[in-house]
C-alpha cells in the first residue's frame, strides 16, 4: 500500500483535489477515515457530493485533521492500493490556535512515511501578491532530493493567460511541475499516470 | 522523527519554517536516493538466470518480445496513446525434459519484477487437482485452484489430459470452467498449458475456440547432443563436480545412440545419469583407501553408464 500525501498551504484546494482525483480514479462513494490529533479516529461514508459540500469551502484551515481514502488502481494485471491522505495547511511562522497547530504536525508526520508527495500551489495567489511563500519555497526544495515529489500548480482556471505559471516557471525552471484544475480536474491525466509510474 | 521539535512546535516556540527545515532539509540531504534501480536489477538477474539456459533460442527471443512490448505498451499510455491490452495465456508445446516447467517459473519472476502480476508464483496443478469426481464438483475445483492462483500464472501440465476421456468425462467441464475464469480474471490471471506437442495438437483441435484465446504458442524443441553435453557440465559443475574428457566422450556416446522418441533430447536423462554416475562413484571410492580432493571432484569414464539399467 503506498501512501499518498496531499500537502500545501491553506485553502490550496487539497481536500477538493483529493475528491475530485479519487472520483477520476474511478471512485463513486467515499470511504473516508479522519484521524485527528488528540487520536480519535471517524469513519465515515459519503456520497462524492456530499464529500465536496461538507469537507472543502473557501475558508482557510476548514481540514484540521488528516483524511484518508484507499483506492485501487488497475495496473496491467493487477490492482495497486494507494492510499490518498489530506492533510491540514501549513502556514508560515507560529499559527496561534493549537488546533491547527496540532493539525500541522500530523501533517509532518505524515510527509516522513510518505511514499509519493502531492505538493498543491495556489497559483492565483501567485497572480495578486506575486510572492511565492517561505513554506511553499521549502518543500518545493525538500522536494529536488526527495523521491516521488511533485509540484501541482493548482487553480489554472483562474490564471487564463498563464501568467502565474510563468511566475513560478521563472522561479524553478527546472522543478516538473503539473499544472491542475482541482476544481474542473483538468490535468489529472498526468497526475495519475505520475502516481502509476512512482507505484 | 525528532520529537523536540515537534513539541517546541506545538507550544508555540518555533516557527513552522524552522520546523521544516530541521525536520526534512537537514536529514534528506544526507539520505541516499532510492531509485527504482532494485527493480532493474532484480530483473537482470533474472534475465541472467534465463541466458544461461542452454538451447531454448525460440523462448529466449519471445521473452525479449514480452519484455519489449510490455514496456512499449506502458510508454504509449504515458504518451495518451491506444495501448494494447495485455493478453499473456500461453500454450507450451514440448517433449519431457524440455524445459517448459523452469521457463515457466521463471516468467513468473520476470513478470513480477516487471509489475505484470502482482505476485508471480507459480502454481502447478494437473487432470486429478480441476476435474471432479461428480457433478458440479468439477467447477467448485477449478474455481478452487483459480483463486489459489490469481496474481499469479495457474501452470496446467499434461494438459492435453482433460480432453481424453470421452463424453462423459468431466474433463470437458473443467476446460469449461477454465475458460470462463480466464475471461473473468484476464486481469490478473496468467494461464499456461502445457503438454507434448502430437497430444496438445488433437487437445486444441477438439476445441476450437481454445487455441484462439492463447495468443503465445511456444514449442519447446528437443535438445540436440551438444546441447545435451551442455546440460550435463552444468549440471554437474552445480554439484561440484567435474567431468573428464573421457567421461564426456562416453556421455555423448549414450546419448546419441539413446533412442527413444520421447526421451532422446530431454535433459531429465541426463540429469539421471549424472545422478547415477556421481553414485557409482562413491561405490568406486568407497573401496578406495586415500581418497583426494581431485578423487572426490572428478567422474571418470567408467562412472557413466546408461540411464536406469541395474
Amino acid at each position: 500500500m503506498k501512501k499518498t500525501v496531499i500537502i500545501g498551504r491553506p485553502n490550496a484546494g487539497k481536500t477538493l483535489f483529493m475528491i475530485n482525483f479519487a472520483q477520476y480514479l474511478g471512485i463513486n462513494k467515499i470511504y473516508l477515515t479522519q484521524e485527528f490529533p488528540d487520536g480519535k479516529i471517524l469513519n465515515k461514508e459519503m456520497s462524492i457530493e456530499s464529500a465536496r459540500k461538507s469537507l472543502s469551502s473557501n475558508q482557510e484551515f476548514k481540514t484540521q485533521c488528516v483524511q484518508k481514502i484507499e483506492i485501487k488502481i488497475p495496473v496491467y494485471k493487477g490492482r495497486k492500493h494507494l492510499k490518498l491522505i489530506d492533510t491540514s495547511g501549513f502556514d508560515d511562522g507560529i499559527h496561534p490556535s493549537l488546533n491547527v497547530r496540532n493539525g500541522i504536525i500530523q501533517t509532518l508526520e505524515k510527509i516522513d512515511e510518505a511514499d509519493i508527495i502531492l505538493h498543491i500551489i495556489d497559483i492565483s495567489l501567485l497572480l495578486n501578491r506575486n510572492i511565492i511563500s517561505q513554506i511553499d519555497r521549502q518543500i518545493i526544495n525538500f522536494g529536488m532530493i526527495r523521491r516521488g515529489y511533485i509540484l501541482l500548480p493548482n487553480k489554472i482556471d483562474l490564471d487564463s493567460d498563464k501568467q502565474g505559471l510563468k511566475i513560478l516557471k521563472d522561479e524553478y525552471p527546472n522543478r516538473y511541475m503539473i499544472p491542475i484544475s482541482a476544481k474542473y480536474s483538468y490535468g489529472f491525466d498526468e497526475v495519475k499516470s505520475f502516481v502509476i509510474r512512482c507505484i | 522523527m525528532n520529537n523536540d521539535i515537534l513539541a517546541l512546535y506545538k507550544y508555540g516556540k518555533v516557527s513552522l519554517n524552522q520546523t521544516f527545515d530541521q525536520l526534512f532539509n537537514a536529514k534528506e540531504k544526507r539520505k541516499v536516493l532510492k531509485n527504482k534501480d532494485d527493480d532493474y536489477e532484480g530483473m537482470q538477474a533474472i534475465l541472467l538466470e534465463l541466458q544461461n539456459l542452454v538451447g531454448l533460442t525460440n523462448v529466449k527471443k519471445l521473452i525479449k518480445e514480452i519484455i519489449a512490448f510490455v514496456e512499449i505498451q506502458e510508454k504509449r499510455k504515458e504518451k495518451n496513446l491506444l495501448a494494447e491490452p495485455i493478453v499473456l495465456h500461453m500454450i507450451f508445446k514440448g517433449n519431457p525434459g524440455t524445459g517448459k516447467t523452469t521457463v515457466a517459473r521463471l516468467i513468473g519472476k520476470l513478470f513480477k519484477e516487471m509489475g505484470v502480476l502482482e505476485k508471480g508464483h507459480l502454481i502447478e496443478i494437473e487432470r486429478a487437482d480441476i476435474v471432479g469426481e461428480y457433478i458440479g464438483h468439477t467447477a467448485l475445483k477449478v474455481r478452487e485452484q483459480v483463486k489459489k492462483a490469481l496474481d499469479g500464472i495457474l501452470f496446467i501440465d499434461e494438459a492435453y489430459s482433460l480432453a481424453r476421456g470421452g463424453d462423459k468425462d468431466f474433463g470437458k467441464e473443467a476446460i469449461d470452467a477454465l475458460v470462463k475464469s480466464m475471461e473473468d480474471y484476464k486481469d490478473n490471471l496468467i494461464l499456461i498449458l502445457a503438454g507434448y506437442e502430437y497430444e496438445m495438437k488433437n487437445f486444441l483441435q477438439t476445441n476450437p475456440g481454445l487455441k484462439s484465446r492463447f495468443p503465445i504458442h511456444v514449442d519447446f524443441k528437443d535438445y540436440d547432443t551438444d546441447e545435451l553435453i551442455e546440460i550435463a557440465k552444468l549440471m554437474a559443475k552445480k554439484r561440484q563436480y567435474e567431468l573428464t574428457k573421457g567421461a564426456l566422450v562416453r556421455l555423448k556416446n549414450i546419448l546419441t545412440n539413446y533412442n527413444d522418441c520421447y526421451n532422446s533430447g530431454n535433459a531429465r536423462l541426463v540429469r539421471n545419469i549424472i545422478e547415477k554416475s556421481i553414485r557409482k562413484q562413491a561405490l568406486r571410492l568407497q573401496k578406495k583407501k586415500d581418497i583426494s580432493k581431485e578423487d572426490l571432484l572428478y567422474l571418470y569414464t567408467a562412472d557413466i553408464e546408461g540411464n536406469d539399467k541395474y
